[in-house]
């Protein structure tokens, strides 16, 4: 019988062998394909229910928390957002099979509690079973985001608020955006659904236009072209322009004209304050392509901005070979029309570095990330990014923002609670061409207080409408950028 | 010579003593990382855990040292590893469940001892093959009697009584091994002998065939009755591998496997089930919504798992509808990987070798036949259910042998380990490798001997 037994034996490992080339043929050759079936959710339901720490403002308003689902849910974990569409543009979302964006994204491994210095720390958890999930903590201020928000109402557009000195944003708001509670939703389908929804309307809730798009300037730009020409020595404070209505640029025999074609000139100052378009194109065909296009660049025109959340764009200008053969698209160039466009964070930015002595810090709004003991994981070292003008012009040009509240294009707007002297500068960007109806955006950049600047913010209102395209800068930016430095100031 | 041949047991028993440490520590190691990966602490019950842990495996040792101080010294520790990593996925996923397993694996370990303790010459149980034939065929239709049986996951192999739901079916294929133990031992030459002729063959005269038929007939009422296709398989394979073993015949083997290659087709045309089994065999995904959903499962578990695994706790098992059963590879697969489950490959592999070289080593036909079934009815088991989890062969549903949830299967696992230890040890009490010293029951009978021989000596002398 031993033989048979023996026989029996080869036979019982043949069939085990076939089991683990089976084994072989599922967990390694068919890995992949495994994976990828869309019916297999087992990575996207662990990502989804894992445990996440908060999201905060610098105040300690929670912008993003997950809370304990009931014992028969699916899941253990329900993320949320108490704020509902307030903080969408900062927080981002984090669904079940279609990801995560901005800080939900670039700090996920934060917030699950998955850097290695959490992992290292949370060994002592292992033993009290405290949860090692992290905190981020932004920059943002709930009072003056909520301030953003209220201002602009139900009109297109953007605030942000920054800190000259630093860089930190201290609110960030876009409209149109989107409550993140509606993607969060445990039903993913219903999720890519409301996505793919949002994706498609127009105004493009899911882009954050505070940073993710760029818009034409208008005369917000003027500061850019005054600034390159003070630091050139082309004009001083004491230059002045003839009073015209329009100017004859070379190459072309079309003129550029003043807003509303109206008689315009004068001393530096005053031309500035005014918002006269015709100095500013001679200024900028005079400072010629090489110069007008490096300080564009000293101000990081060109440069896709260092924040620190994904998918930030850059603003635009243009090149010296474009330029030198469209002399005219440079002089309208130069007081922020044709092909000029800027990202409204940029334009802050901008201000913020008039403000700050005539250097550009890098934006942020990730202030610090904590782990489960709130013990410092990273904190944000503010950083130079451009230094874009010199002290003496910066100066002066705080001065010429001075006289556009006082006595310019934002007096009727810009007069801050209990006295603050503000600083700005309006721009209505002309979208239309000659004969269409009327289509602009309405821009401000200020800041405040001027003497010694605390916030630095823009306001951006797209011209998608009557109202918008029908007012200016001023009239229409000016009071949303007031109402937002009011609050800031208070506190 | 004693002393050398003491030496041989003494030296496999301290091995046995390592392994098995070396399963709990495995087992222990493991179910803390299967808290640390799922919570994130320190199992809060390890060490009432790692008490009841210690106490199994050392009653478990110190029965065998005890009472079978010279079997094989890998059986047991492969065992308490392959329950142990069971007890870890099944504690992962479900806590209560989890305490019920351990309450099953104390009795099962009782059972182990008791059995060591009652059946202490294995020889003596080949004088029962009828009872065993009996008892067999009454465990197998208990399931069909109305009031006691009743059906659960479409197979009506379930039995309760008052409080307790037992599978009698786990049982009785232990029953069914040693009756053909028995009736083969006895019978095997008259059946290969063959002094029936038909036409040109010669066939095994009917009357010493019809206890191997019957038996036969069995795994096909446990199949048609019951729904039981997992069982069905495994009893027929028995049936065919004993009586191969037993007769040295191949004859024996061909016409079991046409007769299987009959069975199975009249199966496919008879029943829809097994056409469903089928169906979801070889495309689990056309069918992802209704019955082929739990293979499907299984593959992205596996899947998931890759080469290491997604480290015990950490992955979805849950996902598996009855992953603390039938699909408890899959859930291992996915925990521990490709790693993990070719390791319970090879536990089987190792029992499976353990259990045949027993067979082996022993001369007595019906120890041989027994250890040869006992080995067949572990490692055919686990291939069914393995090979149905990862798609070698169709799904039919039958417990992985230790490692499954289940007071059953793990009660009558452990009786099959007791038995096979038992004959592995008195092959080597025949060996001479331990001195084969009475019994308890031996003694017990030696002295109401003596003392009747004391009373009346002129017995003795009458007998003389």
């Amino acid at each position: 019988m031993n033989q048979r037994i023996r026989r029996f034996a080869v036979v019982l490992i043949v069939l085990y062998v076939i089991l683990f080339a089976q084994l072989n043929f599922i967990q390694v050759g068919k890995k992949s394909t495994l994976d990828a079936d869309a019916r297999n959710t087992r990575q996207t339901v662990r990502d989804f229910n894992d445990a996440r720490g908060d999201i905060r403002t610098s105040d300690g308003v929670v912008m993003a928390t997950s809370i304990r689902n009931m014992a028969d849910s699916e899941f253990d974990w329900q993320r949320t957002y108490p704020e509902g569409d307030l903080y969408s543009a900062t927080t981002g979302y984090f669904t079940f099979g279609y990801g995560a964006t901005q800080i939900e994204k670039v700090q996920n491994d934060v917030l699950a509690g998955r850097t290695i210095e959490q992992q290292i720390k949370g060994f002592r958890s292992l033993f009290n079973g405290q949860d090692t999930t992290g905190t981020v903590e932004t920059t943002i201020d709930s009072d003056i985001q909520q301030a953003a928000k209220d201002a602009l109402g139900n009109r297109e557009g953007s605030v942000v608020v920054i800190e000259p000195a630093t860089g930190a944003v201290k609110a960030m708001w876009s409209w149109p955006t989107y409550d993140t509670n509606l993607v969060a939703v445990q039903d993913s389908k219903l999720a890519g659904d409301i996505l793919n929804y949002l994706d498609d309307i127009p105004g493009k809730p899911l882009l954050a236009n505070a940073y993710q798009e760029r818009y034409m300037p208008g005369s917000t730009f003027k500061v850019i072209t005054t600034a390159a020409a003070l630091d050139d020595g082309l004009i001083t404070k004491e230059s002045t322009w003839a009073e015209e209505n329009e100017f004859l640029p070379p190459q072309t025999v079309d003129p550029i004209q003043n807003y509303g074609n109206k008689v315009c000139g004068g001393d530096l100052p005053e031309v500035f304050r005014r918002s006269c378009n015709t100095p500013f194109a001679r200024t900028a065909i005079e400072l010629g392509p090489e110069k007008m296009v490096a300080a564009a660049k000293r101000f990081g025109i060109g440069e896709t901005i260092p924040f620190d959340l994904p998918r930030a764009t850059s603003s635009q200008f243009g090149d010296v070979d474009y330029f030198t053969q469209n002399l005219p698209l440079l002089g309208i160039g130069g007081f922020g029309q044709g092909n000029t466009q800027m990202v409204p964070l940029h334009m802050a930015m901008v201000a913020a570095s008039i403000a700050h002595g005539g250097v550009m810090m890098k934006p942020y709004v990730i202030g610090a990330t904590y782990d489960h003991d709130g013990g410092v994981l990273q904190r944000t070292v503010p950083t130079v990014w451009k230094t874009p003008m010199t002290p003496a012009t910066s100066s002066l040009l705080t001065e010429l923002m001075v006289g556009v509240v006082n006595e310019g294009t934002a007096k009727c707007c810009m007069r801050l609670a209990n006295g603050i002297q503000a600083a700005a500068k309006t721009g209505t960007a002309q979208l239309n061409a000659a004969g269409e109806p009327e289509r602009s955006h309405a821009w401000i950049i200020a800041f405040a207080p001027a003497e010694a600047p605390q916030y630095a913010v823009v306001v951006m209102l797209k011209g998608t409408t009557a109202e918008i395209s029908e007012g200016t800068g001023g009239t229409l930016a000016g009071p949303v950028a007031k109402k937002v430095l009011d609050v800031a100031l208070a506190q | 010579m004693t002393a050398a041949t003491n030496m041989i047991a003494a030296r496999r028993r301290s091995t046995e003593f390592r392994l098995v440490l070396m399963a709990g520590l495995i087992t222990a190691g493991a179910y803390t990382l299967a808290s640390l990966g799922q919570n994130s602490v320190i199992p809060p019950r390890i060490l009432p855990f790692l008490a009841a842990l210690l106490l199994v495996l050392m009653s478990a040792h110190i029965g065998v040292r005890w009472l079978a101080h010279g079997a094989d010294s890998t059986l047991l520790p492969v065992a308490t590893l392959l329950n142990g990593i069971g007890y870890v996925m099944i504690a992962r996923l479900s806590e209560r469940l989890a305490g019920l397993q351990t309450t099953w694996t104390f009795v099962g370990v009782a059972a182990f001892i008791g059995v060591l303790f009652v059946i202490q010459r294995v020889n003596d149980l080949a004088r029962y093959k009828w009872t065993f034939f009996f008892m067999s065929a009454g465990l197998l239709l208990l399931p069909m009697l109305p009031g006691i049986g009743f059906s659960s996951g479409g197979a009506r192999i379930w039995v309760s009584v008052g409080p307790i739901n037992f599978q009698p079916g786990e049982f009785a294929k232990i029953a069914l091994a040693l009756f053909f133990a028995g009736y083969l031992a006895d019978n095997r030459e008259l059946i290969a002998a063959g002094t029936w002729k038909v036409g040109r063959f010669y066939l095994p005269e009917p009357r010493h065939l019809l206890p191997l038929l019957a038996a036969w007939g069995f795994s096909v009422v446990v199949m048609v009755g019951q729904k039981d296709l997992g069982s069905s398989l495994l009893f027929f394979t028995l049936f065919i591998v004993m009586v191969w073993v037993a007769t040295e015949k191949t004859s024996f083997l061909v016409i079991g496997l046409g007769l299987f290659v009959a069975g199975a087709t009249a199966a496919y045309f008879m029943f829809d089930h097994v056409q469903t089994r089928v169906a979801i065999w070889l495309d689990p995904w056309s069918r992802y919504q209704g019955k082929g959903y739990q293979v499907a499962q299984a593959m992205y578990a596996l899947g998931s798992g890759g080469v290491s695994g997604t480290g015990l706790g950490l992955g979805d098992p849950t996902r598996i509808p009855e992953a603390k059963n039938d699909f408890i590879f899959a859930a291992i697969g996915e925990e521990l990987g490709l790693f993990g489950a070719t390791a319970i490959l090879i536990a089987f592999l190792l029992m499976i070798g353990a259990g045949l070289r027993t067979a082996m080593r022993t001369t007595r036909p019906f120890e041989k036949l027994l250890a040869v079934g006992l080995t067949t009815i572990l490692g055919i088991q686990a291939f069914i259910i393995i090979g149905g989890v990862i798609r070698v062969v169709p799904l039919t549903g039958i417990t992985l042998p230790f490692v499954s949830y289940g007071g059953s299967s793990l009660v009558s696992n452990y009786v099959l380990l007791a038995l096979l230890i038992r004959v592995s040890d008195s092959s080597a009490r025949r060996l001479g490798e331990i001195p084969d010293a009475a019994t308890f029951g031996e003694r017990f009978a030696a002295r109401l001997a003596q003392r009747r021989i004391k009373k009346h000596p002129e017995e003795l002398e009458a007998l003389s």
